[in-house]
């Protein structure tokens, strides 16, 4: 028994480019006839598919005889439910026709679009976008996302999970950040060394052993009664 | 708006500053028009999905899963080169034995006290 279901509408952002000259106003569902529907079930559509496709692929590839069984679960075969491979993030653009096209996967203009430069960190073609938090953000204006102050589609900045506002905040400071970190580190680095002096020099009212009385505790310290008690000098006048 | 003060320890707003009103090339106006018009455009998509009665499931942020897949595939684009070859051994290889050294001299150190 097949589930047959439409293929996936193009995603939304290859689709923004010719949303003026597609006339019709209404979004592109897969349309399901009737009697395409075998049974209703409580997955979505989409999930079902996945899951079928995916489980199709894996008992696929572990029955064919050329490849061993291990390596065969990292085939190259990918569900197709997701964003096709020209929607996800790829190399560093080396031409300007290849620059275009990430600045259009990217939804950003392509004299905006500038990539991480390339030192082998891993970027690949992501852009660079200004390193400001959330938090300076325009609160009154109506994000799609109110929390996050951002709209959907906008391009997400690498760190994005830092910059959010509950976390790291790149607002100006009220004096300049080198004037801050100075005074800091100054105020931390002075009490450590006064400390440390202060352990190498110690300075405390003059002190002696203790003295003890009865013959230094002679008979309290289990020593022989009928023995004389040694004597003990505390001090030289 | 001359007179305008920024609140305290918070960036101006892009809409007050002063560069975006005055001296404008028709350069920045017009790229200025594209910026609005891809947020326009990218605002329509999603209120089209969002106010759609018939619509049942979330609505797919292509832009998350952008991300969500960048940051978690850096090693397809990764190069040796030296810094990351300097940073993988400050972080991976030399605490291995700056940690071996630290721990065993301590142990030794402390093996006489116990073991006396």
């Amino acid at each position: 028994m097949h589930l047959q279901f439409g293929c996936n509408p193009p995603t939304k952002s290859q689709r923004r480019r010719s949303e003026e000259k597609n006339t019709k106003k209404t979004l592109d569902f897969p349309k399901l006839s009737p009697d395409a529907c075998v049974f209703h079930c409580s997955m979505s559509p989409q999930q079902l598919n996945m899951a079928a496709v995916g489980f199709r692929n894996w008992a696929r590839a572990l029955s064919k005889g050329k490849q061993p069984g291990f390596s065969a679960l990292f085939s190259q075969v990918r569900a197709a439910s997701g964003p096709s491979k020209g929607m996800l993030p790829g190399p560093y653009p080396q031409t300007p026709e290849e620059r275009a096209a990430a600045a259009k996967k990217y939804n950003m203009r392509v004299e905006d679009y500038e990539p991480i430069p390339d030192n082998g960190e891993g970027y690949g073609d992501y852009p660079q976008l200004p390193d400001r938090s959330q938090h300076e953000r325009d609160p009154w204006y109506s994000w799609d996302h109110p929390d996050l102050r951002r709209n959907w589609g906008e391009p997400i900045h690498w760190d994005f999970d830092m910059f959010i506002r509950n976390r790291v905040d790149t607002s100006p400071s009220p004096v300049a950040w080198h004037t801050m970190c100075k005074h800091l580190f100054g105020f931390v680095g002075f009490m450590l060394l006064m400390f440390y002096l202060g352990e190498k020099f110690p300075s405390y009212q003059p002190v002696a052993p203790k003295q003890y009385p009865y013959s230094n505790l002679h008979l309290e310290r289990g020593e022989d009664p009928e023995k004389q008690p040694e004597e003990v000098k505390h001090f030289n006048i | 708006m001359a007179d305008y003060r920024e609140a305290p320890l918070a960036t101006r707003p892009k809409t007050l500053d002063p560069a975006e009103y005055f001296n404008l090339s028709l350069n920045q106006r017009r790229a200025e028009e594209e910026r609005a018009g891809l947020r326009a455009q990218l605002k329509r998509q999603y209120q089209m999905q969002l106010n759609n009665p018939h619509r049942k499931e979330l609505i797919e942020d292509p832009a998350l899963t952008r991300w969500v897949y960048a940051r978690t595939n850096p090693y397809n684009h990764f190069r040796a080169t030296k810094k990351t070859s300097l940073l993988g051994g400050l972080f991976g290889v030399v605490p291995l034995f700056v940690l071996y050294y630290v721990l065993k001299t301590d142990r030794e150190e402390k093996r006489p006290c116990i073991y006396s």
